[in-house]
Formats: C-alpha cells, structure tokens, sequence
C-alpha cells in the first residue's frame, strides 16, 4: 500500500538517510529500530513530507510522485491519507480536547461539526478519555495528552498511522497506558509505522521490524528474526546495550 | 492662579467633540498596520535574505527616529514631491487641497507597523514549531492552521504589547496637531489660544487622553483573559 524506495535526505552536511527503502502493506504494523541518530525519526517525517527528502519515490495507493518534487496538492493529498502521532504530543494547545480531534475532520477534511463530534466522540473513547472532553491539553497528564494525539491520529481513519517515539517524552508509570492503546489498534488491523525505544513492546507489537543506523537500513524482517537472530553485528551489538536479556534469550 | 471653570468645561465638551478624530485616527492606523506587520512578521521569521532584511532595515529606520521628525518629513517632503509627481504626469489634482489627516494616516500607520512586526514576530517566534506540524498533518492548510493555531495562541503573548502599542499610538496622535489635523490637542490648543488659558485646557485633554486609555486598557484586559482562557484554566 505504500511504498517508499531510495530516499535520501542531508542536512547541510551531514547525510542522515543514504538510500532507503521501506515498505508497507495494509494491516502491518511495521516498527523502526536503532540508535539515535540513524535517522529513523527523518524517515518517518519525510513519509509525510514534514521534512523534504533530496530523493525517493513514493508509491501510496494508486498515487506514485518524487518525493523531493512533490506538488502542494500531492503532498496535502499524502497528509490526509496519513496521521502522525508526535513524542511530544503537539496538542493544540488552544483547543479543547475533543476540538482537537474534530479539527482535523472539520477543518481539513470539511465534515460537518455535528458528524465529526460523533467521530471524535468514538475515537476519544476508545482510548479511554471520553470524560476529558472540555479539557485544554494544559489540565491532562502527558499520557492522557498522548491518548488525545492517538484518538486525534485514529478520528480521521487513515491509511496509515505514524508514531514518532510515542512513549518517549512519558514518565515511565504513563507508558503503559498509551501502549496498551497501541496494542489494541494493533490487535484490530490498524496500519502502522512505530519508531520506538520500547523493546519488548516493539517485539510484542510488530509485524515487521527494521534496524536502521547512520542512515541505512542494517536489517529487517520479522519480529523473531531482528530480536532473537540477529544476523548483523550491528544489530546484534544495538540490541545487547538496549536489551540485556536477549543474549541470554539466544 | 486662578483656574476659569467656566472655560475649562466649555473646552472639555470641545475635547470631547474632536474625540472621534483622535479614535478615527488610532482606528485607522491600526487596521492599516494589522496585515501590514503580520506580513513583515512572517517575512522575518522566514530569514528570506533579501526581503528580511529589507524589512528589518524598515523597522530599524522607523524604531530609531523620533515620531515627531518623521512627522516634519513626511508632512514637509512628501506634498511636495506628490504635487511634482502629479505635474510631471500631467494630472490636474491639487495635492495641497488633500485632507492632511492622509498624511497623518500614512505617518502612524508606517510607525504601528514596525511596532507591530516585531510585536508579532515575537509573538509568533515563541508558539513551538510542533503546532504547525501537527496542524498540518491534521490536514489543515497553512492558512487553516495560522488562523485556528497560530495566531489564537500567539495573541495570548501578543495582546499585553498590542496594548502598549495601541495606548502609545493614542497618545502619539496628539501629535497631529503638526499637520494641522484637528484632534484633541489641536482643538484644545486653539481654543486656549484666544484667552491664553493653556492651563485648562491642558486639564481637559490630559482627562480626555486618560479616559480613552483608560477604556481601552480595561477593553485588552478583557480580550486577554478571553483568548488565554486555555491558559488561565490551569491556574483555578
């Protein structure tokens, strides 16, 4: 359903992804791997043009465009078949929470108020909030704000879910409630790519895992593959550090 | 000394009278000066080359001369070079017949914009990127996400310094008494002018100025608290 070849991305200098390719089929739940600075963060943002690729091709349903010469109308086209959940929320902060997750349906897909807020209504319930409804972002707790930028994410039924470290900004005792979440929309189909440093979760939850460092893909395959059989030093020296239990686990 | 009542409520009522001009003038400045600046705000946030630093030279120039000199320019310079313009095209329109309130138009509106810019460069410089962002993943357009992101959250920053600015432009057209543009002051002036009682007349525009000042920082604090309500939640 979507897929993205030979993308390459440099900031001033410094080369952050060399060449990579990723794909995506209906119903995966595909998860990024690796240290910081591998550049699985860029990867994600370039998938929905929140940074612009030097290079790559994107295949998304029936569209294929260049993704450094993307139009404006191809790339708002990418957005809404798309949501992004990002580490550190950006809820609108000038909005309630349940205007935060009618904005999206409201003003970017033009569905009337009435209709979104049934929408909205469904989505904040399935992560648990349907109590928080006239809250601003500044009265909940940064899982709850999380919860909200996943109900915001699911409300607009997209192709394909984006999770940029989605846990990573939460005291530890918070991260279980928004994965918890995660692994529901998993359970039902929902099609996702995770960038994550939660590595059982990451195991728990994937159905394809990629290792990336210094901008390139180092391996991928199946969840089983990438944490108990390692076929790359890289990977496997990755996995040692973030995940000590793994070597006894071989 | 001795204060003559008598004439000091007979020049208040005139004060009051010229009241719509001073309101005319800060009103129309103001609007002039709103999409003028949000327009260099953004212009400078961009750190275009050429045109940012077109801007910021603007706001250098009108920031680093007294108003009242460009007053005196302008009102000095530019009829003239209008009048030589319009002779040189041909044109049969006396530009000396204009109504001078043009020009005081044209003077405050330059000076409020590059106040405002930088007030909202400021403001707009402080909301985090990641609101762009997620508005623009949510689907909406830049505009969408300037007019229902953006800016309602910036105006919590930017509203106590639009006041600054709105209260100094207030006062500051009491300066337009120069381009013969009869406002508060002015009228107050020459009605003092007969019987030489400056005094009191002074008292009546020093009340006048206060009441409007008054009014309008009462009228910001309203807004302020209705467009940072999301913020001021928190703190019951």
């Amino acid at each position: 359903m979507l897929k993205i070849t030979n993308i390459h991305k440099k900031y001033k200098t410094a080369e952050v992804l060399k060449g990579v390719d990723i794909q995506v089929a209906k119903g995966d739940v595909v998860v990024i791997l690796g240290p910081s600075g591998s550049g699985k963060t860029t990867l994600l943002r370039c998938l929905n043009f929140l940074e612009h690729a030097d290079q790559g091709e994107m295949e998304f349903g029936a569209d294929r465009l260049q993704l450094a010469s993307a139009s404006a109308r191809e790339i708002a086209k990418v957005r809404k078949k798309t949501a992004f959940v990002f580490q550190n929320y950006n809820l609108f902060q000038n909005k309630t929470v349940l205007e935060n997750v009618t904005a999206g349906l409201i003003l970017g897909r033009g569905i009337k108020r009435p209709e979104a807020e049934v929408i909205a209504r469904k989505a904040l319930a399935k992560v648990g909030l349907s109590d928080r409804e006239t809250y601003y972002p500044l009265q909940l707790s940064g899982g709850q704000q999380q919860r909200v930028g996943i109900a915001r994410a699911i409300a607009v039924n997209p192709d394909v879910i984006l999770f940029d470290e989605p846990t990573s900004a939460l005291d530890p005792e918070l991260v279980s409630e928004v994965l918890a979440i995660i692994k529901q929309l998993a359970r039902e189909g929902t099609t996702m790519v995770i960038v994550t440093h939660e590595m059982n979760f990451a195991a728990d939850v994937a159905t394809h895992a990629i290792f990336m460092a210094e901008g390139n893909i180092v391996e991928q395959g199946s969840p089983q593959d990438i944490f108990l059989h390692p076929q790359q030093e890289r990977t496997r020296k990755f996995l040692r550090r973030i995940l000590p239990q793994v070597e006894y686990n071989i | 000394m001795d204060i003559n009542y008598q004439f000091l409520e007979q020049t208040f009522y005139l004060v009051l009278a010229a009241v719509p001009t001073t309101l005319n003038l800060t009103v129309t400045s103001l609007l002039l000066s709103l999409p003028l600046a949000f327009f260099m705000a953004l212009v400078r946030l961009r750190r275009t080359r050429y045109v940012s630093g077109f801007v910021g030279a603007y706001i250098t120039l009108l920031r680093g001369t007294p108003i009242v000199l460009q007053i005196l320019l302008i009102y000095s310079l530019l009829p003239s070079l209008l009048h030589a313009l319009v002779g040189t095209l041909g044109w049969t329109i006396n530009v000396f017949d204009w109504n001078p309130i043009l020009y005081a138009y044209l003077v405050f509106t330059l000076n409020t914009t590059a106040l405002l810019a930088e007030v909202f460069r400021s403001a707009l410089g402080s909301i985090e990127r990641g609101q762009m962002e997620a508005a623009l993943c949510a689907g909406l357009t830049k505009v969408q996400a300037y007019v229902h992101i953006l800016i309602p959250q910036a105006l919590v920053t930017a509203l106590p310094n639009i006041c600054n600015v709105t209260v100094n432009l207030i006062k500051g057209t009491s300066l337009a008494f120069l381009m013969t543009v009869k406002d508060m002051t002015a009228v107050a002036k020459v009605a003092a002018s007969y019987g030489y009682n400056y005094i009191e007349a002074y008292l009546d525009v020093f009340a006048g100025y206060i009441i409007i000042c008054s009014i309008v920082q009462v009228l910001f604090v309203f807004a302020e608290s209705h467009v940072g309500r999301f913020r001021l939640i928190k703190q019951k």
